[in-house]
């Protein structure tokens, strides 16, 4: 994605916190409180939340498999 | 021990780098690049972007790709061969690591589907871009269209104004106007954003008529492909040598098979303006007059699928 340099001048610190804020509340309308505040975690932190709750799903016997239909939605 | 997610997530990776270094291009996309861009999906299975000429290559590079001590099998036999000519048509090519209390599921693919820009000019790391990543989640699938809203936001956050194309979300778009102004160039290609101008009210119904319309266009696209793959699919369910431990074999076969029973591009064959006309028709039973008046030129997504 784009660097700050290559930052639009559109793209004031105001606006940014606003579309934060608008990401945060779609976020949680979306996906909920918990994975609301995951996906505005750190990357690393991010990554192992999914990694844990993928794992536990498995041991848990939920199947995430997809069908092999030759084309993908 | 079983195999742990994060184990699976090094060795995709671990794929990719090792296929970069060898020249080939490619990116993880879907599931996986969603979690790398903030909007966090459990899956464990990866789907890959492969440039079609580089099929044989990743080929081969899966060849010599062991996982817990298992080397990688077709999955299925709907799967077709891992080839440029097939790639190019907008197939998908499954392999599948059959490890103990973990199987490994990998889709390969040449095109994005709805791609509308080719996805290796605009990688992210070991990622497809956000913007082609979001292009895909237009799917028959309800589940999905929220990760699309949520990478246009990222989008727009990251000052790429392309973000627009992807909110699908009513309150989104509104909120967003607040602080945003949508861009000509977007609302050229995106008529609905026309709207927000106003605001007008009729944005909720033309939003809602975007998602029936997308949500008809990828089942009868599917459809599509569906019905081209069946003479393949009998052919290698009858063949024994389809279950042959070595994928070069297992490869060889339904090559074998698909150059006399698959057609290469099966969606330019039925016509694209026929299946958007399609979709239209029947996204229009299910809608209130008008909400289809602001639809975008869905010709664009299906222009790098070769004939």
């Amino acid at each position: 994605m784009n660097d700050v340099n290559k930052r639009p001048d559109w793209l004031t610190a105001e606006v940014l916190d606003h579309l934060h804020h608008v990401a945060y509340d779609f976020h949680v309308r979306a996906f909920g409180e918990e994975m609301a505040r995951v996906n505005f975690l750190p990357l690393a932190e991010r990554r192992r939340y999914v990694a844990e709750m993928v794992d536990h799903a498995l041991r848990k016997g939920v199947k995430f498999n997809k069908l092999a239909l030759g084309v993908t939605p | 021990m079983p195999l742990a997610y994060a184990e699976l997530e090094r060795f995709y990776e671990g794929l990719v780098a090792r296929a970069r270094s060898r020249g080939i291009q490619c990116a993880i996309t879907s599931g996986m690049a969603c979690v790398a861009f903030g909007v966090a999906q459990a899956t464990k299975d990866c789907d890959l972007l492969c440039v079609p000429d580089s099929a044989g290559e990743f080929l081969k590079l899966l060849g010599e790709a062991s996982l817990s001590g298992q080397m990688p099998q077709y999955r299925g036999h709907l799967t077709p061969p891992l080839d440029a000519r097939w790639l190019r048509g907008g197939w998908t090519s499954h392999f599948l690591w059959n490890v103990p209390h973990l199987d490994a599921y990998l889709d390969v693919f040449g095109i994005a589907p709805r791609g509308s820009v080719p996805w290796e000019l605009e990688v992210d790391g070991f990622y497809a871009g956000p913007h082609t990543v979001a292009e895909m989640k237009r799917t028959n699938r309800e589940r999905d269209w929220p990760f699309a809203t949520a990478l246009g936001v990222k989008l727009l956050e990251a000052g790429d104004p392309r973000g627009w194309l992807h909110l699908f979300n009513y309150e989104v778009l509104i909120r967003t106007a607040e602080a945003v102004r949508c861009p000509a160039a977007m609302v050229a290609l995106r008529p609905a954003l026309a709207l927000l101008a106003g605001p007008d009210e009729r944005l909720e119904l033309a939003v809602k008529g975007e998602i029936e319309f997308w949500n008809r266009l990828d089942q009868l696209r599917m459809k599509v492909y569906e019905r081209a793959v069946r003479p393949f699919m009998v052919a290698v369910k009858g063949d024994p040598r389809a279950g042959d431990p070595s994928l070069t074999v297992q490869h060889a076969v339904r090559l074998e098979h698909a150059e006399r029973l698959l057609p290469t591009s099966p969606l330019r064959q039925y016509g694209i303006d026929r299946l958007i006309a399609e979709a239209q028709a029947q996204a229009g039973r299910f809608l209130s007059s008008g909400a289809l008046d602001w639809l975008p030129d869905a010709g664009g997504c299906f222009s790098l699928l070769v004939a």
